[in-house]
């Protein structure tokens, strides 16, 4: 526990942490705002009334959910890269191993307290990116009573459940590969280019894809909401899920027997 | 001493290995190391750049895995799997690592929380003996080299280890500095703790350790007492007129003082490789010949020995590069050492 609380404490006072939410929330913000203050010209074009719904309560929030899961599963990779990466190029590592801490163990804490924080920050980012809706139907001059719709309401939990396994899967594969990598930089490219590649390849090989670590996060958080699938093809949120938990755990496994055979130097 | 004695097993050492290997790829790190530390003392463990100094330090931490061989930490076996012989063992390996976004105490609270259960008062009780109080509350990423390396110790002493592991301790440390890890590291052994470091700082190591390992090409070359290396491998040189040089190598080599080296040409300096503490009994026997010196003087220099166990004797002619331990040389050392 007290190396929990210890992990959760650099955590906090890691400016990454508030780089991390701060580049979502703020991006968040910035679309709502500008959907808002542009509602009039939006409305007007093709799928303008689609991008209204941004802004449109009760659709809302899962649309909301929807884009912070989006861009904060990429910002989740990266995350779990730079903490695994930096136990590394720092040495702080090294000076747990050398007093006896058992390396696997390190590590999945470690990883602990990144999920707690991945929690936290989608908490923080939803209720800005609520906020900045409300802000922007008002500038729209949309109604916002669907604010207390209780049936989206009721459904929220159940999508930030799925929405927070999905998001910490992905912080989960930039740990494992930052830790393969032993390097914080190495850790993040490795990570982006995943991301990346996996939705160029999804276009040539979609019923491979779909079981690969991004493509069925995003279907364990599509299908609980949106039901948006797009022209990709996507698995059963069930299944999605279970997919999901795989990679999460066997990412993990890999990150802790790695950690627990490598030699540590530097 | 007796406590420590206990603590160490019943062979007395606090740090035993038999036969380290360590391979990086095709280069050997360690080819067959033997160490023996005694039990409260302070042991200065000595090499060239790429000798296998922090390799070794690294193996006795569990940071790497030994190809071969065997290391007792604290008079029982240390492996794999026996992480939790670290609790007793405090570490400053390398560079001091720590958390840059982090303050000095918060790091060192972090740190407390992995390995040996380690109450919080430990920290500010440390952070007052490095002098590092003041600037406590400052983040890492603020702090000089100095400053780092002594945080790095504060964090070696956390857990009060029984056996203190120092690579280069002295690094970046400002004289008044070195002085008082001087003094910490000698307190630490007067009350049984062994204290292991790791140095390239001859001088800084004769006026800290008990006793030295010299290690050279993975290979430990020379181990014992720091004043009987020194007496043994020690060099006398003696003053006479120019024109007695003759005569003088000749009444010493007859004397069985060997080897000598002197010529006219060096002012009539004769050098003699021999303990220091034979320097009166030189000066007795020139005198009996009717020789009488000008100027006697016992050099115990730590540098010569240390540069003629590892293969770097300097050639005088500015020629030597930075990494110039000749293997053969070393190798023929290292076959013919002096185990003690």
């Amino acid at each position: 526990m007290r190396l929990f609380v210890a992990g959760l404490r650099k955590l906090v006072r890691r400016p990454a942490s508030y780089v991390s939410v701060g580049l979502l929330a703020g991006l968040l913000s910035l679309i709502l705002i500008a959907v808002g203050a542009t509602a009039k010209q939006t409305a007007e074009r093709p799928n303008g009334a689609a991008a209204l719904l941004l802004v449109t309560f009760p659709q809302a929030y899962t649309l909301i959910l929807s884009f912070i899961l989006g861009l904060g599963g990429l910002i989740a990779v990266i995350y779990g890269a730079a903490v695994a990466g930096s136990e590394w190029n720092w040495g702080t590592l090294k000076a747990a191993v050398a007093r006896g801490e058992s390396r696997s163990r390190y590590a999945l804490v470690t990883f602990a307290s990144v999920a707690l924080l991945i929690g936290v920050g989608l908490v923080l980012a939803f209720l800005v990116g609520t906020l900045m809706a409300v802000v922007g139907a008002n500038l729209a001059g949309i109604s916002t009573s669907g604010l207390s719709n209780s049936d989206a309401l009721g459904r929220l939990p159940d999508q930030f459940g799925r929405s927070w396994i999905a998001v910490v899967e992905e912080g989960a594969l930039g740990f494992t590969v930052a830790t393969l990598a032993r390097s914080q930089l190495a850790g993040i490219g490795a990570g982006i280019a995943l991301y990346f590649g996996e939705q160029f390849a999804s276009i040539f090989l979609p019923d491979i894809v779909k079981y690969f670590p991004f493509n069925a996060a995003t279907a364990v958080v599509e299908n609980a909401g949106t039901g948006g699938g797009g022209i990709i093809q996507r698995l059963e949120p069930g299944l999605a899920l279970v997919v999901v938990m795989a990679w999460l755990v066997g990412s993990l496994f890999v990150a802790a027997v790695f950690t627990e055979r490598a030699d540590i130097s530097g | 001493m007796t406590a420590t004695a206990t603590t160490a097993g019943s062979s007395g050492l606090a740090v035993a290995t038999r036969a380290l290997h360590k391979r990086y790829g095709p280069r050997v790190a360690l080819a067959g190391l033997d160490l023996s530390v005694p039990s409260g003392v302070v042991y200065g463990f000595l090499g060239p750049n790429g000798a296998g100094k922090t390799t070794t330090m690294r193996l006795l931490t569990g940071l790497i895995h030994a190809d071969s061989g065997t290391i007792e930490l604290l008079g029982r076996p240390f492996g794999q799997g026996d992480r939790r012989r670290l609790f007793e063992v405090g570490a400053l390996i390398e560079a001091p690592a720590f958390y840059p976004f982090l303050s000095g105490r918060e790091n060192l609270r972090a740190l407390a929380a992995t390995g040996a259960p380690t109450p919080w008062s430990r920290v500010d009780e440390l952070l007052e003996v490095v002098g590092l109080t003041e600037r406590a509350r400052d983040r890492v990423s603020t702090y000089s080299l100095g400053m780092k390396q002594r945080l790095g110790i504060a964090a070696a002493l956390l857990s009060d280890p029984k056996l203190l592991l120092l690579d280069e301790p002295a690094n970046g440390l400002d004289p008044a500095g070195i002085v008082a890890m001087r003094d910490t590291l000698r307190n630490l052994a007067s009350a049984g703790k062994t204290v292991f470091v790791s140095s390239h700082i001859l001088g800084e190591v004769r006026q800290l350790a008990d006793i030295v390992g010299i290690i050279a090409e993975g290979r430990l070359v020379r181990e014992g007492p720091i004043e009987e290396l020194l007496t043994s491998r020690g060099r006398v040189r003696v003053r006479v007129k120019p024109d007695e040089v003759g005569a003088a190598l000749a009444r010493l080599e007859a004397g069985g003082f060997r080897p000598v080296q002197g010529s006219t040409s060096d002012d009539g300096w004769l050098s003699v490789a021999v303990g220091g503490d034979r320097a009166s009994e030189i000066n007795r026997s020139l005198a009996q010949a009717g020789i009488y010196a000008s100027a006697l003087t016992a050099e115990t220099d730590l540098e010569s020995v240390f540069l003629e166990l590892t293969g770097a004797t300097p050639t005088g002619d500015g020629q030597r590069s930075f990494g110039s331990a000749g293997a053969t040389t070393v190798a023929g050392q290292a076959s013919g050492q002096d185990p003690q």
